[in-house]
């Protein structure tokens, strides 16, 4: 009997915690529905104007479905029949926000990560022999002032375009969002405008650094002996492996920016959003690449390879350098033999 | 008084008035210098010589003109592209004439100041790398042409940012960078803006006196 009693007592109470909680939570069920009383919509009985069954017996998500049509997962295939949104949009979205922004900009600072380790445990790479206090002309003025030409548009772009692509993970957790708006309108205005300068600078470039900057066979003992930065000595011409695959990424890359750079400058030259869209990707691929790489070539230019600075503040290098790094041009230009001269 | 209107009022105010008695000053201090008398017979006239040395000066040697090239080509375009974006920008012209003067003329298409502009940064960027990369330029530099021409990159770099016109603190940066630069002006290099025709006039005085061609 006891148990009885002691079982409705427990009943009682969990009705009335169900009532309680059912009490707290149904205006809020009833207020996220949507799905509205069926005399709201199917109003048929000629006392109210418009048309009957106005909502239909489909699903929102089934609407937006029909509109959307297309294949979600195919970035560039072509609008279906009928199909009154594409999904580009959204492709393009989702690769910027979680692709590009959420993992391109770690790039450069694994690199300069890999750099400082390399420095570390390498340190800079000296002239073996020392320096001669004799140089040989190696950059002619107007070759050295393309080269900085290039050097500062790239810098200015570089600062520009990351704040724009990550100002809005970056900068405005802690800056705050008014900063970031400052930061990021006053990027863009640069951008914009440095970024025709930055064509003028690759046309330039080419011209004055095409020249022995293509591939050739002693550049397969560069790759086998990995640059030398491990020890070995390394043959090579006016430009070894490394630097002549930097000169082609940056012309290469900067053609790809361009291009880029110049449909969303000019977002009428094509009709197919979908080109700017890709513009986009590409662009800041091909630049978070480049300025990748280039904390590489600043590296090796300054602090990583002694005299080697000297090439394009001065136009000329320590001769022991020329042997040492260029043995092969340094013969060329001097007629004499590098082997000799250093040992 | 927000920080637009001081720096666009009573600062500008006081910049604008340091520029312009600086510059006075130092170019009377010049004129007055005077030069030493030339006793010998003039062969030819001094005047014409004044003249045709500013002129001869804007072209350059035929010896020289293949070598400096480049650096003529950036000269020209920063100082005439600065020239055109200063007087013809639109925002130039509407802040002189609501602020100072109270007349207009007519101004730049935007693509034409975005094009006027871009030629003067090209320009500035390839004056200055050839001060650092050419070994006689960069030992005869001192830090007063480094600071013009960084004050001089920077005020048009400012003013570039503030293009879009959407928020008032890029405005007051470039007025602020603007009040520097028109306080820096007449202590530093950047007074050859004004100078130069003293100093070509000078030279061509003296050999024009003498009767040589320039």
């Amino acid at each position: 009997m006891q148990y009885l009693i002691h079982m409705s007592r427990k009943l009682l109470w969990l009705g009335a915690l169900m009532l309680l909680l059912f009490a707290f939570t149904a205006p809020q069920l009833m207020a996220q529905s949507v799905r509205p009383p069926g005399n709201a919509v199917n109003l048929d009985d000629g006392t109210e104007p418009g048309p009957s069954n106005a909502l239909g017996d489909v699903s929102d998500t089934e609407i937006w479905d029909q509109f959307r049509g297309g294949d979600p997962a195919n970035l560039l295939g072509p609008a279906l029949d009928g199909q009154a949104m594409t999904t580009t949009g959204q492709q393009w979205r989702m690769v910027r926000e979680n692709l590009i922004r959420k993992y391109l900009g770690w790039l450069p600072l694994i690199v300069i990560g890999l750099l400082a380790v390399f420095y570390l445990i390498r340190g800079p790479m000296r002239i073996s022999a020392g320096r001669s206090g004799k140089t040989i002309p190696r950059f002619s003025h107007n070759a050295r002032l393309a080269h900085w030409f290039m050097a500062a548009v790239f810098i200015i772009l570089g600062l520009t375009g990351l704040i724009i692509l990550l100002g809005r993970p970056v900068i405005a957790p802690y800056l705050g969002l008014q900063a970031n708006s400052i930061l990021t309108s006053a990027a863009m205005q640069g951008h914009n405008l440095f970024g025709p300068l930055f064509i003028v600078a690759l046309v330039w470039l080419f011209i004055k650094f095409v020249r022995g900057n293509f591939f050739q066979l002693v550049d397969l003992k560069w790759i086998f002996k990995l640059g030398g930065f491990f020890g070995s000595h390394v043959s090579s011409r006016q430009f070894n492996f490394g630097e002549k695959s930097w000169f082609w990424m940056v012309i290469l890359g900067g053609i790809v920016i361009s291009a880029t750079g110049i449909l969303l400058l000019f977002p009428w030259l094509v009709d197919d959003i979908r080109w700017l869209q890709l513009s986009t990707i590409f662009h800041a691929l091909a630049a978070v690449v480049l300025i990748a790489v280039a904390f590489g070539h600043v590296y090796v230019g300054t602090i990583g390879m002694e005299g080697s600075i000297d090439s394009m503040l001065k136009g000329e290098v320590d001769e022991n350098w020329a042997k040492e790094h260029h043995d092969l041009w340094y013969e060329e230009v001097t007629g004499k033999s590098a082997k000799e001269e250093t040992s | 008084m927000s920080f637009l209107e001081f720096v666009e009022g009573p600062l500008f105010a006081v910049a604008a008035g340091i520029f312009l008695f600086g510059a006075f000053w130092r170019i009377v201090g010049i004129i007055r210098i005077g030069r030493k008398k030339d006793i010998a017979p003039p062969k030819a006239s001094a005047a014409a010589g004044f003249v045709k040395g500013n002129l001869r000066h804007f072209l350059p040697r035929g010896i020289f003109a293949k070598r400096t090239a480049v650096h003529i080509i950036a000269g020209y375009g920063f100082h005439l592209g600065l020239f055109v974006l200063v007087f013809f920008g639109a925002f130039h012209v509407e802040f002189l004439n609501e602020r100072i003067l109270g007349f207009a003329w007519p101004t730049l298409p935007r693509w034409g100041f975005i094009l006027a502009s871009e030629i003067a940064f090209a320009g500035l960027i390839v004056l200055w790398v050839r001060r650092i990369s050419d070994p006689v330029m960069r030992l005869i530099s001192t830090p007063d042409d480094h600071i013009g021409s960084w004050l001089t990159f920077i005020m048009m770099l400012s003013g570039c940012f503030a293009l879009q016109e959407s928020h008032e603190m890029l405005r007051a940066m470039h007025m602020l960078i603007v009040d520097i630069w028109l306080i820096y002006f007449p202590f530093s290099r950047l007074m050859h803006a004004f100078t130069f025709v003293l100093s070509r006039g000078n030279s061509g005085a003296t050999y024009g006196r003498k009767g040589m061609n320039l």
